[in-house]
């Protein structure tokens, strides 16, 4: 395997700067999924900063615009930039910084860019290879455009809550935690930017991209399309397990830890029932399913019941990591619940030098994930803290005037 | 097949011009690959025909309602919905990766193609001698993508995974459900996507790369890390405050910890198993729900006289909402809080989005294609409204072997009587 966790080689998106205009964690996750290939991504915040560093959870409990978790999540390896986009003549600084860009993301809807007088078709037109990213709500057009949204309302309306939530259908359908509509339109946004920056190479032309997290969460359901394209059935949620037309067996198994694990039993599967048996033999809690009987697949589909209680008892005595990894061992697809603090340690995870440490000033080192990808033939962009609200302003705006300034002497000559 | 459109041609969109060498099979890597057939690579999928892909097998069929393990003994290969879905504007063919002539044979298709794409368990590759290291000397600039539940290395490296372990694993299902509960975690494997974006993501950077320097790369990734940084903020949480996730307050159910929302949840409508979320982040939005609500006369306690004092004292806030909902039309409803500046949506089943969304209907997210034997069917497009780049949606999913003679006699230049000879053996 050469495709392994190094530095020093090239990043895949260096030398690309990115000018973020975001509002919220579609926007910026989009930004940060390209900052963390090695793109300088600079954020425009208004000057009492983007709302996000308004969202806690703080570091030590403190609420201040540089404390927010929230933020630093969405933002490391960018630049912050202070820019008051209201004031006269306030859109100046932001055309001068695109016009050396090569990606705009904007998570602004049409009301919002139209009281702002950024007018996309004028961006693209002036910037003909700039690559402009919308990633809004429910995109720039339709009857719903200027509709609001949220995590929760995105979910919603999209289709994956409808999947998720508890076999109790008393108990409203349940979000999953960690933003996760606005994650599915951050993921979309970096397809869409890779195959507009794949279009640029070979005609040297930008474009305008117009991304909906609406339509996003919409194709991000699974086999519910499919359920709806084919036999034209509703898939009903169920706890902690796939969503199906009709109640399958629960899949959470209780462990003597009072932890989970998640295990589908497939009694029709005739080497994974023997690896199951076995397995619980071994360790002396195979009960009646070592009779002979239990051998045929049709037996063992009539007394399903009676096997499940079998293994839930076998679960309930024995501690959750141990029946992960001897699951595994016995070829099982079993998988712990881990809680987030569960991973740090994670003996996997620590082989493959997974986290990585952020130097926060007065913390000291933070833990954060590392990149999920692995290539031989790049380098690690090594993660940096999120920026200090303005910390980047002048730095930015003095290369701006320098800019412009070599631009005029350019002119003149 | 003659005459029915379903005869390869040039491809358009930035990827037209790449062949790929595509081993995946299940979700993850279907759904990764679809991405590059979608825009214009020749992506072409190798199948075996004694193992049949999974979801080849899923009895999710035209016309017959059936659940999950329901499926045929010997089922039509050619009938699975789930497979048309994930197999849009790719190849087909088939190899016994088993014969020495196989494998001779993959390794051509290999030495014409850039990029090699696989999402088998650790170690199968490399029973086939195809590693990285010899991909290069059969196409010297290749891509190669390997896309796993826990990656290539590390002692879990060879752990079995698929959608719902990898969301145990990674905690995304412990982060999600009401506190002091069991988890209720994800009702699909919305990692088998999510892993699919990223390995989809990676591929096109690895290409732009190329593109620029001419050089390949291999890329591991893997479905729990990838999972891990879809955590969201919690992370930082219990990194930086030691914040625990074990306790009773925690997940909080539809109520969100940060910032101070309320209300914020899913609230019953008219119907049976109908609802609507709703959620108020600020005074404004507040005094727009109270509008749509007619003003209730139970807005003026105290309780409730502000953001801060809405979100201690949700449930005796939920209590009035959904009682109010209750008895109203869940479109009706979200029209009317979106009316008033308030974010709200009915939970949509997909009959509501595939069939009745107008908003999603009007940017034409859903297509249309025909195939031989499931008949017209609908697909998922991209969620991406581009000015410039085309997403050419050429034809369904191939049949079983589809392209057997197109990619083995056409493009490898298979003599005809030795390509008969392979058939007759059982090599194709």
């Amino acid at each position: 395997m050469d495709a392994r966790r190094r530095t020093g080689l090239p990043h895949p998106l260096q030398g690309l700067t990115v000018i973020e205009l975001a509002e919220d964690p579609g926007g910026e996750y989009a930004g940060q999924l390209l900052a963390e290939m090695g793109a300088k991504v600079i954020k425009i915040e208004p000057p009492d900063g983007s709302p996000s560093r308004a969202v806690g959870p703080y570091a030590k409990g403190e609420a201040s615009a540089d404390t927010s978790l929230n933020f630093w999540h969405y933002n490391s390896n960018k630049l912050s930039v202070t820019l008051d986009l209201a004031a006269p003549n306030g859109l100046a600084p932001v055309m001068a910084l695109l016009d050396r860009a090569d990606i705009f993301i904007c998570t602004l809807q049409p009301a919002a860019l139209k009281a702002l007088g950024l007018d996309f078709e004028i961006v693209t037109r002036d910037f003909p290879r700039l690559i402009v990213v919308s990633v809004t709500a429910f995109g720039l057009t339709g009857p719903w455009a200027d509709y609001r949204s949220s995590d929760l309302v995105a979910l919603a309306a999209g289709g994956p809550l409808n999947s998720c939530g508890y076999d109790d259908h008393t108990i409203p359908p349940i979000r999953p935690g960690g933003n996760q509509g606005y994650h599915t339109v951050a993921s979309f946004a970096h397809i869409g930017v890779m195959l507009a920056l794949l279009e640029r190479q070979k005609t040297g032309l930008g474009q305008m991209l117009d991304i909906s997290m609406h339509e996003a969460c919409a194709v991000n359901v699974e086999l519910a399309n499919p359920y709806w394209f084919y036999p034209r059935v509703h898939v009903h949620r169920q706890t902690c397990r796939h969503a199906q037309p009709s109640p399958t067996q629960s899949a959470l198994f209780r462990c003597g830890d009072g932890r989970y694990v998640y295990y589908t039993l497939i009694v029709g599967d005739q080497r994974g029932w023997q690896s199951l048996v076995a397995w619980m033999d071994a360790a002396g809690m195979a009960a009646q399913l070592t009779d002979p009987a239990f051998a045929d697949i049709k037996y063992r589909q009539d007394h399903f019941g009676e096997i499940q209680e079998v293994v839930e008892c076998f679960f309930l005595v024995h501690d959750s990591d141990r029946m992960y990894k001897e699951g595994q061992a016995a070829g099982l697809p079993i998988g712990v619940l881990n809680a987030p603090e569960d991973l740090f340690t994670d003996e996997h995870l620590v082989a493959r030098e997974f986290f990585v440490t952020v130097e926060h000033e007065g913390l000291g080192p933070v833990v954060y994930p590392g990149c999920m990808y692995r290539f031989s033939a790049f380098g690690e962009v090594a993660r940096i803290r999120a920026p200090k609200l303005g910390e980047h302003t002048d730095a930015v705006l003095s290369e701006l005037v320098e800019q412009a300034a070599e631009k005029t002497e350019e002119r003149v000559q | 097949m003659g005459g029915t459109g379903r005869e390869p041609g040039r491809r358009q969109g930035p990827l037209a011009g790449i062949r790929v060498t595509d081993f995946c099979w299940m979700g993850v890597g279907a759904c990764a690959t679809r991405l590059l057939a979608d825009f214009g690579a020749e992506v072409i999928r190798i199948e075996d025909r004694n193992r049949l892909d999974m979801p080849r097998r899923l009895p999710i069929y035209k016309g017959e309602v059936r659940t999950y393990g329901e499926e045929d003994a010997n089922p039509d290969p050619d009938k699975g919905g789930l497979f048309n879905n994930y197999n849009r504007n790719k190849l087909g063919v088939t190899i016994n990766m088993r014969t020495q002539k196989g494998r001779s044979l993959a390794d051509r298709l290999i030495a014409s193609s850039s990029v090699v794409t696989e999402n088998f368990a650790p170690g199968v590759m490399e029973r086939w001698g195809l590693t990285y290291e010899r991909l290069r000397e059969l196409s010297p600039q290749v891509i190669f993508a390997r896309m796993s539940g826990f990656g290539h290395s590390g002692p879990h490296a060879e752990f079995r995974s698929y959608g719902p372990v990898v969301q145990a694993v990674s905690g995304i299902s412990h982060i999600s459900g009401l506190p002091g509960e069991e988890p209720s975690g994800w009702g699909l494997s919305y990692m088998d996507n999510e892993a699919a974006f990223f390995n989809a993501a990676a591929l096109l950077m690895a290409i732009y790369h190329r593109n620029a320097t001419g050089e390949g790369a291999e890329i591991d990734v893997s479905a729990v890390e990838a999972g891990i940084n879809l955590l969201g903020p919690i992370l930082l949480d219990v990194a930086v405050n030691g914040r625990s996730t074990r306790g009773p307050d925690y997940p909080t159910g539809n109520r969100l910890e940060h910032p101070d929302a309320a209300p914020h949840g899913v609230y019953p409508c008219l119907g049976v198993d109908r609802w609507i979320a709703i959620a108020v982040f600020n005074e404004t939005q507040w005094r727009g729900l109270l509008s749509v609500m007619g003003d209730p006369a139970w807005a003026d306690d105290p309780r409730f006289a502000s953001q801060a004092a809405r979100f201690a004292n949700q449930d005796a806030l939920d209590a009035h909402v959904l009682e109010w909902t209750r008895d109203k039309d869940r479109h009706a409803l979200m029209h009317a809080l979106q009316g008033a500046g308030v974010a709200a949506g009915a939970v949509q089943t997909t009959e509501d989005t595939i069939d009745h969304d107008p908003q999603i209907a009007g940017r034409g997210l859903f297509f249309e294609l025909d195939h031989p034997v499931i008949g017209e069917a609908l697909f998922e497009g991209t969620p991406i409204k581009f000015s410039r780049t085309i997403q050419e949606n050429w034809r369904s999913a191939p049949l079983l072997g589809e392209d057997n003679a197109h990619v083995f006699k056409s493009l490898l230049r298979v003599p005809d009587d030795e390509y008969e000879a392979l058939v007759a053996e059982g090599v194709l």
